[in-house]
């Protein structure tokens, strides 16, 4: 009988079900060259990008641009028409709703209907690539790849006070067309490749955004599965591939060995999280400091006296927590700072946030004499207050912790205390089994992560290059060229058209030059995307999926989306950019649980969605019901569900309701009183067109029987409008 | 492998993707897309056959949150009283433990223990209403799980790992069978007025599509969120706005017939419709006997908010709700770290006669035959003492029950070591558990996957086996 005396042997015993049949493998505690297959050798995504000449197509009339080309030769090839364009106004609300997450206004309509221009449509995308709406809306597609939240996560779920600027480099970044590749090094390496760039610091936030438990008990186990997140987002974000598989052996699909899994952990072997990254010059640095200095100054005396009532308690509660550690740990915690070696230093920073408390913390502890002397001494440092320069706007980053990284081990079955042999930081074996060429930077960080992110970012890079070309497709057309935008495996799609995907790539990379504004304006401008979404049964016998692109995806917008449109079609959108997450409130008979702040001024409760707080264990509610991602791993596509609780969100929702009634309001207000007119100016605001004479009959017929319930015409016009907001072809993209 | 992979459904387009994964209500049909496991059917919430024929249709799982000690209610360790006031003997192993306390000395029990009922099972005198039902009982005294802490390990319980992001077990039986009353949430979380540590992310569907995650019942008569129609909205209005709604997106829906998405949606907001008439009755307790409110505690000031959700429960069961999660002590409620006298005093005093009387209940109405009934924490508490009159966390080895559901009563399955510290016999994990429990529902823990990053994900994660014990 064994006892589980650690979780790890254990885990043994059941990993040794997921890696049968070959087992035996996590046991060879030896690197052994690996030899792959023909199949793995010549799978499609390792292939070198080339530019494929344009193909030949019978109906060239309809191939207005190169993309377009490629999409009918592959529709004829199957023997499938494509569809009609969709009509003008369909096709601006889509091009909003796509890039800027937001419908136009009938004004914007009109000028865009009456529009014979050659250059009208191109001016429409142009304007919206250029509007600052449309980072709010691709930010927010990066943002459920980088797993983005605004608190801790596990059981105090604490609020992370300064992510949120990540949050806001994110929107910047893609409102200032900053090509990917800039995009990808800043996030990953900012720190080594851009030293002082405030904004590559606030980007490598990306590998800050892991759920973390503040408290967890055995820190070592913590940091590997901080290690392991980091990992598994990197892979599946950047480079498609399923490497969280490989973690406990090779993968079963894909050439990903066990140990590829620990040479792509090595490059972040040596982080740490930065919390106090100071985003100012060292002109503004010096101004702040002189001040700081000065009141330090003045108010010596009181923080000595202050200090005096804090440390004694401090220091106990420093050795209750200390104690808790094994003994490796606080003797680690104890020892001199140059007999560290870099694994030590690993555990010190995991083990010193937990013996770490602040002033708040320990004043909250006080009590008798001791509270009420702290009391009166923070009242006369009060005083000083007003020459108190305001702290420093920081952010929560990823940093080395040093020039030399502790060893990275291939562990069994994952454990951390199961290491089978160490290995360096390196990439995909099948792509180049040699080491990673790594330059340490000023003796004060590895360069690890700078030679990934170069790795990652280079042109010739058959792998990242396609995976952002086909993310773009999939963002614009609802459905990537392989229909598995993180999974570019033997498990996921294969491309639907491996050709276009490569030209798509090409272009992008060599002609854009990493530009995701020029490769989407592409897409925008060709016949491919403005096809209606009718359905063509002709069509769908021979592609039933839509896989070829011969209509465009009707799809539900996502929950953000559909509110923000809410609002915007009620003129209730308050379209203040940035800052800190917003609280809108939650729905009645829901305690304000985990810190979600319960009177927030009003003008924060209509800002666009994607500065709603995200509260890693309570998302959203509206949100979580159209199915926001969780947060805790990267989300490349999102689900679509229906449920009834979607419809009592829309349905009930006092919120909506109170939009519904703006958006009568205005139509009112807009228009003149009779009936009709109404209904005519709702219809141009909510869905972008206006009613056909069956319609508004239907409309009028609605409102005097509503009238006749309610006894309150306005209230039944808010009523029919509420109804638009909740109809699908209000919440559908079409 | 291979074996176990082939009930993952290969995703043919997006549009296919969804639509199977869980976005079609009330069996629409698109015929040429149909493949694959008919778990992934696009009538997500529709009635599903089982692997196997089940032997309980649904759960009712009381989590006794904080953990509750094994060693002073269900696994008494004369050993451990010979021994307190000692350090632990260096044989049973020294763990890492949440607070640190593994070096500290034994601390015995002092309840007085009874043997009841024809099984002549051991139950301390802090249970003495459930220990009149231990003949219904299958008392687990082997379990084991992997976390330290509060969070994680009350994240594992629930959904196999100690890391959130995967799916509950409420979310993956209601993947795994549909709903049996669409009218009600299939699967529904009931608290104490605190939260549950971690939240939501207990509950959640993970991975899996958003229509199989839990759905929190709050206290009063409008027990979902949003359930009660706006203000001085009355039915027949609420009624109008919704046929005119309908007028709407049929009319939307004149050329788009094959988009059953569409259709969807338009039942989604019939069965909301009916939900706000429904689940208000089902927690309606105007109709229950004096009696029956008397048997689950609710005439007792500290017992009735406990009691209020154990009848709630057997409510549910009745409508043909699957999975019913009750917490007793959410927020950790059963932590004793010190005075563990005066802690578990109290919330075994709120938990015996509520659960005793749902147990009495369930069998009355004959619903305990198909009604799996399962107690435990998120693990037990140590044998060594904290702060001199408590106990730490024990995930080593503690104690869980079932009853009901085709658990057989009147036994016991696996043992702990001397002193209560790890399991002895028969090991069984939280996975075991949870394959155990799917299985006397009918389904297999192998074979319930999920395409999830290129791996058809199970409850079980890796693991897993069943404890043929609790049924043969």
């Amino acid at each position: 009988m064994t006892f589980p005396r650690s979780i790890p042997i254990a885990l043994l015993a059941a990993a040794a079900v997921c890696a049968e049949p070959n087992s035996t493998e996590t046991k060879a505690a030896e690197n052994k060259p690996k030899a792959f297959t023909e199949r793995q050798r010549s799978w499609w995504a390792f292939q070198p990008v080339a530019k494929p000449a344009l193909p030949a197509v019978k109906n060239a009339a309809w191939a207005k641009t190169e993309i377009d080309r490629f999409v009918l030769a592959k529709l004829e090839e199957k023997g499938i028409a494509p569809n009609p364009a969709a009509d003008k106004a369909t096709l601006l609300r889509r091009a909003y709703l796509t890039l800027i997450g937001l419908p136009p206004t009938p004004e914007q309509t009109q000028a865009f209907v009456s529009d014979a221009s050659p250059g009208a449509w191109e001016k429409v995308v142009d304007g919206l690539l250029a509007s600052e709406h449309y980072g709010e809306r691709w930010g927010r597609h990066w943002l459920d790849l980088a797993r983005y939240a605004d608190s801790e996560g596990f059981k105090s779920d604490e609020t992370r006070p300064n992510v949120w600027r990540y949050r806001d480099y994110v929107i910047k970044s893609l409102n200032s067309g900053k090509p990917y590749d800039r995009f990808v090094q800043e996030q990953i390496a900012g720190d080594e490749l851009f030293p002082g760039d405030h904004d590559a610091i606030v980007a490598t936030g990306f590998n800050r955004h892991f759920p973390d438990e503040s408290n967890a008990a055995n820190i070592m186990q913590r940091r590997q599965e901080l290690l392991n997140d980091i990992t598994d987002v990197t892979g599946a974000t950047m480079m498609a591939m399923t490497y969280g598989c490989a973690r406990c052996h090779d993968h079963k699909f894909d050439p990903i060995l066990h140990k590829d899994y620990y040479r792509l952990q090595a490059f972040f072997a040596n982080t740490r999280i930065e919390d106090g990254a100071e985003l100012v010059s060292s002109e503004r640095k010096a101004a702040w400091q002189a001040k700081q200095d000065l009141w330090e100054q003045k108010t010596a005396d009181i923080r000595k006296q202050i200090d005096a009532v804090i440390q004694p308690r401090y220091k106990t509660r420093y050795q209750e927590r200390l104690t808790r550690f094994p003994e490796e740990i606080q003797a680690v915690l104890n020892m001199p700072a140059e007999k560290r070696n870099p694994f030590e230093w690993q555990m010190y920073q995991k083990a010193k946030a937990q013996v770490t408390f602040s002033e708040a913390d320990i004043a909250a502890m006080l009590k008798g004499d001791d509270k009420a002397r702290y009391n009166e001494l923070k009242k006369q440092l009060a005083v000083f207050d007003k020459i108190k320069p305001a702290p420093l706007p920081t952010a929560q980053t990823m940093m080395d912790e040093s020039a030399s990284a502790p060893p990275t081990h291939v562990l069994a079955v994952g454990n951390h205390e199961a290491k089978l042999y160490a290995v360096e930081p390196g990439f995909l074996s099948i792509l180049d089994p040699a080491d990673a060429k790594v330059q340490p930077v000023d003796g004060r960080s590895t360069g690890r992560r700078a030679a990934l992110a170069r790795w990652m970012t280079d042109p010739s890079n058959p792998i990242t290059t396609r995976v952002i070309a086909n993310r773009i497709w999939h963002y614009t057309f609802g459905r990537g060229i392989v229909a598995t935008p993180s999974d570019f495996g033997a498990m996921g799609e294969r491309p639907s058209n491996k050709e276009l995907l490569d030209w798509f790539t090409y272009t992008f990379v060599h002609e854009d030059k990493w530009s995701i504004k020029a490769a989407t304006k592409r897409l925008l401008m060709s016949n491919a995307w403005a096809q209606s979404s009718v359905f063509n049964e002709a069509s769908a016998e021979k592609d039933p999926s839509n896989k070829f692109g011969w209509r465009f995806e009707r799809r539900r917008l996502e929950g953000e989306t559909i509110r923000d449109s809410m609002l915007s079609a009620a003129g209730a959108l308050n379209a203040k950019m940035g800052g800190p997450g917003v609280f809108p409130p939650l729905p009645p008979g829901m305690t304000t649980r985990g810190g979600w702040l319960a009177n927030e001024k009003s003008e924060n409760t209509t800002r666009r969605s994607v500065y709603t707080f995200v509260r890693r264990n309570a998302r959203y509610p509206m949100f979580e019901a159209f199915d926001m991602p969780d947060t805790h791993e990267p989300c490349a596509r999102r689900n679509q569900t229906t449920s009834s609780t979607q419809a009592l969100e829309l349905l009930n929702n006092e919120q909506v309701v109170g939009w519904a009634s703006k958006l009568a309001q205005r139509a009112s207000n807009d228009s003149g009183m009779t009936p009709e007119s109404r209904i005519e100016r709702a219809y141009r605001l909510a869905y972008v067109r206006a009613p056909s004479p069956d319609e508004l009959k239907s409309a009028a017929a609605f409102l005097a029987r509503q009238t006749a319930l309610v006894k309150d015409g306005d209230a039944a016009f808010a009523d029919l409008c509420h109804m638009l907001l909740n109809s699908n072809e209000f919440v559908f993209i079409n | 492998m291979l074996g176990k992979l082939q009930h993952h459904w290969p995703v043919q387009s997006r549009r296919d993707f969804f639509t199977r994964a869980g976005s079609g209500l009330a069996g629409m049909a698109l015929a040429s897309l149909v493949a694959g496991d008919a778990r992934a059917a696009k009538d997500a919430l529709g009635a599903r056959k089982p692997h196997h024929p089940a032997k309980a249709k649904s759960v009712i799982w009381l989590f006794m949150e904080g953990g509750p000690s094994h060693i002073d209610l269900f696994d008494p360790k004369p050993k451990l009283n010979e021994l307190a006031g000692q350090p632990m003997p260096a044989s049973f192993g020294k763990p890492i433990t949440a607070m640190g306390t593994a070096g500290n000395t034994l601390m015995g029990s002092p309840r007085t223990w009874k043997q009841y009922g024809k099984s002549g099972a051991w139950v301390s005198n802090w249970y003495p209403h459930i220990a009149n039902h231990v003949d219904d009982l299958c008392i687990v005294r082997s379990c084991w799980a992997n976390g330290l802490n509060h969070v994680g390990s009350v994240c594992q319980m629930n959904t196999g790992d100690i890391l959130a992001g995967r799916p509950s077990m409420g979310a993956w039986v209601t993947y795994g069978l549909g709903a049996a009353n669409r009218n009600l949430p299939a699967f529904v979380i009931l608290t104490d007025d605190r939260e549950v540590v971690g939240g939501p992310k207990n509950w959640s569907s993970g991975f899996l599509p958003a229509t199989f995650q839990g759905t929190q019942f709050r206290q009063g008569d409008a027990p979902i969120l949003h359930l009660k129609s706006p203000k001085g909205t009355s039915t027949e209005r609420q009624r109008s706005k919704l046929d005119y709604l309908k007028e709407l997106n049929e009319r939307w829906s004149r050329d788009k017939a094959e988009d059953t998405e569409l259709e969807a949606r338009i039942q989604s907001y019939e069965l909301a419709y009916k939900m706000q008439a429904e689940a208000p009755e089902a927690v309606d307790l105007s109709r229950e006997s004096e009696k029956t409110k008397e048997m689950y505690g609710l005439n007792d000031p500290d017992l009735s908010a406990f009691g209020t959700n154990c009848l709630l429960a057997r409510r549910m069961v009745e409508r043909g709700v699957r999975f019913v999660e009750l917490y007793c002590g959410s927020g950790s409620g059963w932590d004793a770290h010190s005075n563990i006298e005066g802690n578990h005093g109290k919330w075994c005093r709120v938990s015996d006669k509520p659960v005793a009387g749902l147990l009495t209940d369930l069998k009355q109405r004959g619903l305990l035959d198909d009604t799996l009934v399962v107690w435990g924490g998120e693990f037990g508490r140590t044998p060594f003492n904290e702060k001199g009159n408590g106990r730490d966390h024990n995930p080593w080895g503690f104690t869980m029950w079932m009853a009901g559901g085709g658990a057989k009563g009147g036994r016991y399955v696996g043992s702990t070591d001397e002193i209560g510290l790890r399991y002895q016999e028969r090991p069984c994990h939280v996975h075991d558990i949870h394959a155990s429990i799917l299985h006397l529902l009918g389904l297999d823990h192998i074979k319930l996957t999920y395409m999830h990053n290129g791996r058809a994900e199970r409850p079980t994660i890796v693991g897993g086996g069943l404890i043929n014990e609790i049924w043969s």
